[in-house]
């Protein structure tokens, strides 16, 4: 009977919380968020829905919080930039939102540098044709909403670690380690040993919780419409790229001997494939990047595409609202409902992401660490 | 184009926001919990071995048990039937020893009878005689005191011897 109650009661944590995050989460105020988008071409009524959804899933230096009253308030984050050997550091703010320049530096407005600070002539518009390459390191609001991330993650899982610590180990766990849990056991028989193999698991366990977490976790964030949610941090290429770089290096820090015998000088194939020209080789180097890349690739397209979906139902509303005030107030309901079930969708998808990139991980460590060559 | 350019910036960010983020975790959350969850799940399987090998011990003890208590039913069975048989024996034996004592008596005391009785014989055969005699003194007493009677008697009596 009391095995019954604490199973009941786990449930009913989980549940819970699981509902909370859903009512955080699903709330479709992403509606203001686009809002605020809708605010630089005030002017002409025409809503520029491509416009709102590019710049959306880019980084940017501002973090928007809301507007009142056609006045909008946002977070003017740190602008770090190396130009030429020199240091320029400033507040955004001094850009004015993209409109002033400062000691020769400027929003680029188009380009492959859009959004991000260039060079600028004296007229504080033109790009400057004959300009060093600038090193940005500015906080950007990626940047920052990387660093809460981490802080939060950092923070709930020390305290779950400490709770470990301190607890007796046989108890049933309460709280916070009741919710992580199961995840945690989760990443250990379902990636870890299922992809790696019950003797090797261990050491690359720190990284797959890790990674699991922080892309499960930003990826929830991203799905918050308000600060400090809401910035595309997993479907950001840098970020990814990071991440597949982090499991690339892992697997070949602890790749062992059978691994790179079968990389350079696969056993059991005829000797033509590997000399004179090393066709086998070549592939399986070739390999050895291609999987990080998809990696990479996977959790960028996915996070963003997901972000775009919301962002376009968003403007939907907006875009037919320009065309007739009341075809945008009819159409919004049915927008709504579906941004809640692409919320869900999102929260699905969140938690899938991070399965896979984890899962696909632990296969490429998996493939890092044979048994012994064959 | 620009969403898939890799930044500099968010790319040096996120490796050091990410590092640290591993080393901490890894510090201070993956490695207590991951202990825990280890020692956690060696408990459970000992615990489970050990039920399981209690549970044989169990069942065998149940055997060793209903074996014991078989063994001690037919012990008990076997010292019921001795017992009886014993006490059989010995109500026999003691029944033999009291009719051969009660012969014994009898036997003691018909012969201590015919003692008795033979002494009451000679004691009354004496007594008899003496009580004969006694009544022959008496008798001859009384008959001698007569004398005129007597000196007849002799008289006839030397009457007849002179006749003859």
């Amino acid at each position: 009977m009391q095995a019954l109650r604490d199973i009941s009661g786990r449930a009913g944590t989980l549940l819970t919380a699981m509902v909370f995050v859903l009512l955080l989460t699903a709330f479709p105020a992403t509606a203001a968020d686009a809002g605020y988008k809708a605010k630089p071409e005030p002017s002409s009524g025409d809503f520029d829905a491509r416009k709102v959804i590019v710049d959306h899933v880019l980084d940017s230096y501002y973090w928007h919080l809301f507007d009142i009253a056609d006045r909008s308030y946002s977070i003017h984050l740190p602008v770090i930039l190396i130009y030429e050997g020199r240091f320029y550091v400033f507040l955004s703010s001094r850009f004015d939102h993209g409109k002033a320049d400062y000691k020769g530096f400027a929003v680029a407005k188009e380009g492959s540098r859009k959004g991000r600070a260039i060079r600028v002539l004296a007229d504080g518009r033109t790009p400057d044709p004959d300009a060093a390459t600038i090193y940005d390191f500015s906080i950007t609001r990626n940047v920052l909403s990387i660093f809460i991330a981490s802080g939060l993650l950092c923070l709930l899982f020390i305290k779950v670690g400490k709770s470990y610590r301190d607890a007796d180990i046989y108890a049933t766990p309460k709280g916070l380690p009741l919710f992580f849990e199961p995840l945690i056991t989760f990443v250990r028989d379902q990636i870890a040993i299922l992809a790696i193999g019950p003797e090797k698991y261990h050491r690359f366990m720190p990284y797959l919780l890790t990674a699991f977490f922080f892309i499960f976790f930003n990826n929830l964030l991203g799905l918050l419409p308000i600060f400090p949610g809401g910035s595309n941090v997993t479907g950001n290429i840098s970020v990814t790229f990071v991440l597949a770089m982090f499991t690339f290096f892992t697997a070949h820090w602890y790749a062992n001997k059978t691994y790179w015998k079968h990389m350079f000088n696969m056993p059991g194939v005829p000797l033509f494939l590997k000399f004179p020209i090393p066709i086998l080789p070549v592939i399986e180097i070739a390999g050895a990047f291609i999987k990080p890349f998809t990696l990479m690739i996977r959790l960028f397209a996915n996070m963003t595409a997901g972000h775009m979906v919301i962002l376009s139902l968003t403007s939907l509303i907006f875009v037919l609202g320009s065309v007739s005030v009341f075809l945008g107030y009819s159409i919004s309901p049915i927008t709504v409902l579906f941004l809640v079930f692409i919320n869900f969708l999102k929260i699905l998808v969140s938690f899938l992401q991070a399965y896979i990139f984890t899962l696909f991980s632990a296969f490429f460590f998996g493939m890092a660490v044979p048994k012994d060559s064959h | 184009m620009e969403l898939l350019m890799p930044g500099l910036g968010l790319v040096f960010w996120m490796t050091v926001a990410f590092g640290v983020v591993l080393y901490i975790l890894k510090k201070y959350a993956w490695k207590p919990i991951l202990n825990v969850l280890d020692a956690r799940e060696k408990h459970l399987a000992k615990s489970f071995s050990d039920a399981k090998r209690i549970e044989h011990e169990v069942t065998q003890l149940a055997a060793m048990k209903s074996e014991k208590i078989a063994e001690a039913e037919k012990i008990y069975e076997e010292i019921t039937v001795k017992a009886e048989r014993d006490a059989e024996k010995i109500i026999a034996d003691a029944r033999e020893k009291a009719e051969q004592e009660a012969h014994e008596i009898s036997e003691k005391t018909d012969k201590m009878m015919q003692q008795f009785k033979e002494e009451a014989f000679r004691k009354v055969k004496g007594q008899i005689s003496d009580l004969s005699i006694e009544i022959a003194e008496k008798v001859l007493l009384e008959e001698l005191s007569d004398r005129d009677r007597n000196s007849r008697y002799v008289s006839s009596l030397l009457e007849k011897i002179a006749v003859n």
